[in-house]
């Protein structure tokens, strides 16, 4: 047996937030913007559920779709994310729900969280792990996730309506959310 | 709503061969310890390496060279470059890679120090923001780089572009695809299960698709030139999810061939047509033979482009009526009810390859938002025979 000395090929980035960031907390008045996507339906649906939910406790509501992520089309998605962001006071961003989509949606969850505005992302349970190790290597290791069941697209719509709707109230613990004053004080 | 066009982003970077560094003080003329990775006691034997580097996370299961400090130091020695300079930072980590990170990859995987322009390039060329590797990286697609070099390099490093040149010739150039996998695994982090979702991955995930184009052959200037004006030494990326074989035994004029190989090219679950993405790229290589014919009745490779094109679309009803109305939310339904696999002739990237037995071409769908591009290669004078001019 002979030892000797090899080279580490690897190369990692040292830098790390591993803070999740401010709390939400209270949503009342208060400008919530939700990160759409071009494929999960899923996720519009409940999106949209969560937003009138929202709406009803006196926040204000936007939606922003990502389409395409390269070329000019990627610049005028970036400009636009930029733009968005400095209109909202939080971001729910979702969906990862598959790869490049889970990688997509952290990336823009970052990018929110790197302003300073309270951020969740919304993961489904296969992708759980992976949206934090990816999380993790862009830097911000803890980046809040919100976990919905899986599969979830495949579901019929009644379905992920009831899904969202069960998980409404979890997704706001974790984004340490309240909806009004009064529940604060609770 | 329109159909998206594919157009390269205005913050490209002037896709140029970074001037060599002086040869004052380089790796093999100073006494500075240029090398900043981690070093790591390890059993140098083949086993015993070997099995040291799957533990670490290292290897991709084929046997690997321990990347010892002489036989890195003798890689660069080779070369003109420091290995302190960043080439590209790689995502999902955007972590530095470096001239000396490519060595000792390169070296893991067996590759030749001639290589090293190459590979800076090849690295140079996915780190492109349009290449989009982070989706590449994350997906749950098989989608991998696939690299088609022009110029006289390919002699001189022997990458294939004839009999078998897409994989199963022997040829020390697949260690340079391989190197370049084992960056993409140590360096930009993709890792199967763990930083990759692909779902079942690729026998190109492994030595990767590294192939010349048979400009000799091809009635049409070459791709690097026809993409990016650039002669000589250069290496084009294609984000693909894999390679599509296209038989003809029958055709006989350039109109019938491209029909054959346009109509090929659509199928309702190809990546052209997924609702994830705007638009897709389609590669194809035609083999010098039918290049030949086609190149007689169609000497302008814009004409075999429009050609394929036009060929390349379904019908809109052809799709399931949840899938349609995606493609229809974003205007990808044209006024003839046909969705087109491409948004534009110009989004089919030709070029001439493969064994003069003919018969087929090779198709290669496109992940969809990874943009190909392509870099020139830096010129290299063996440090030796500089020395000795001096």
């Amino acid at each position: 047996m002979t030892l000797g000395k090899v080279l580490d090929p690897t190369s990692t980035r040292d830098d790390d937030v591993a803070s999740p960031g401010p709390d939400a907390g209270v949503l009342a008045g208060r400008k919530i913007g939700f990160r759409l996507d071009q494929i999960w339906r899923a996720w519009d649906w409940i999106a949209e559920d969560w937003a009138a939910k929202l709406e009803a406790a006196g926040a204000q509501v936007s939606f922003w779709r990502s389409c395409g992520r390269s070329g000019e089309e990627g610049e005028r998605m970036a400009a636009e994310l930029k733009e968005w962001l400095g209109t909202i006071d939080m971001a729910i961003v979702g969906l990862a729900n598959c790869g490049s989509c889970t990688g997509w949606t952290v990336r823009d969850a970052i990018t929110s969280a790197n302003t300073g505005i309270p951020t969740i992302a919304i993961a489904t349970e296969n992708f759980r792990a992976f949206a934090h190790e990816i999380a993790a290597r862009g830097g911000r290791s803890g980046l809040r996730v919100h976990v919905l069941p899986y599969p979830l697209n495949e579901q019929e719509i009644a379905d992920v309506k009831a899904i969202g709707e069960a998980h409404f109230d979890a997704m706001l613990d974790d984004f340490g959310a309240v909806l009004e004053m009064r529940d604060a004080a609770e | 709503m329109s159909v998206t066009l594919i157009k390269p982003s205005g913050s490209k970077i002037a896709p140029v061969p970074k001037p060599l560094v002086s040869r004052d003080c380089g790796p093999a003329g100073c006494e500075v310890d240029w090398l900043a990775s981690r070093r790591h006691e390890a059993e140098l034997d083949f086993e015993g390496f070997n099995a040291f580097a799957m533990e670490k996370g290292w290897g991709d299961g084929l046997p690997l060279v321990p990347p010892t400090e002489s036989r890195v130091r003798m890689f660069l020695s080779e070369n003109d470059r420091y290995p302190d300079e960043v080439i590209a930072h790689l995502p999902p980590s955007r972590a530095e890679c470096t001239v000396e990170k490519i060595a000792i990859n390169a070296v893991m995987a067996g590759a030749q120090p001639e290589s090293l322009e190459l590979l800076i390039a090849m690295v140079a060329a996915i780190a492109d923001p349009d290449f989009e590797l982070y989706g590449i990286n994350t997906t749950t697609a098989p989608v991998y780089p696939a690299f088609v070099v022009n110029g006289p390099i390919r002699d001189e490093l022997d990458i294939p572009y004839s009999y078998g040149c897409f994989g199963g010739v022997a040829t020390r150039a697949n260690a340079i695809g391989r190197a370049m996998r084992l960056i993409m695994r140590n360096v930009a982090g993709q890792v199967a299960g763990v930083t990759s979702q692909t779902t079942f991955g690729s026998p190109g995930r492994l030595a990767s698709i590294l192939a010349g184009e048979w400009e000799e052959k091809s009635p049409w200037s070459p791709l690097a030139e026809r993409r990016a004006g650039m002669s000589g030494n250069a290496v084009s990326v294609f984000g693909t999810m894999g390679t599509m074989n296209v038989l003809d035994t029958t055709s006989q004029s350039a109109c019938d061939f491209l029909e054959m190989i346009g109509k090929s090219v659509p199928y309702v679950a190809a990546n052209c047509y997924t609702p994830a993405m705007p638009f897709a790229e389609m590669m194809v290589a035609i083999n010098p033979i039918c290049a030949e014919i086609v190149g007689r009745e169609m000497p302008q490779i814009e004409d075999v482009q429009e050609c394929l094109w036009r060929y390349a679309s379904v019908p809109a009803d052809l799709l399931q009526r949840q899938h349609r109305e995606q493609l229809e939310a974003q205007g990808r339904v044209r006024e003839d009810g046909r969705i087109y696999a491409t948004p534009e002739p110009k989004d089919f990237i030709l070029f001439v390859a493969g064994g003069l037995g003919g018969l087929h071409a090779t198709g290669f769908h496109s992940f969809g938002s990874c943009l190909t591009q392509t870099r020139a290669v830096a010129a290299v004078e063996p440090a030796a025979e500089a020395q000795a001019a001096e």
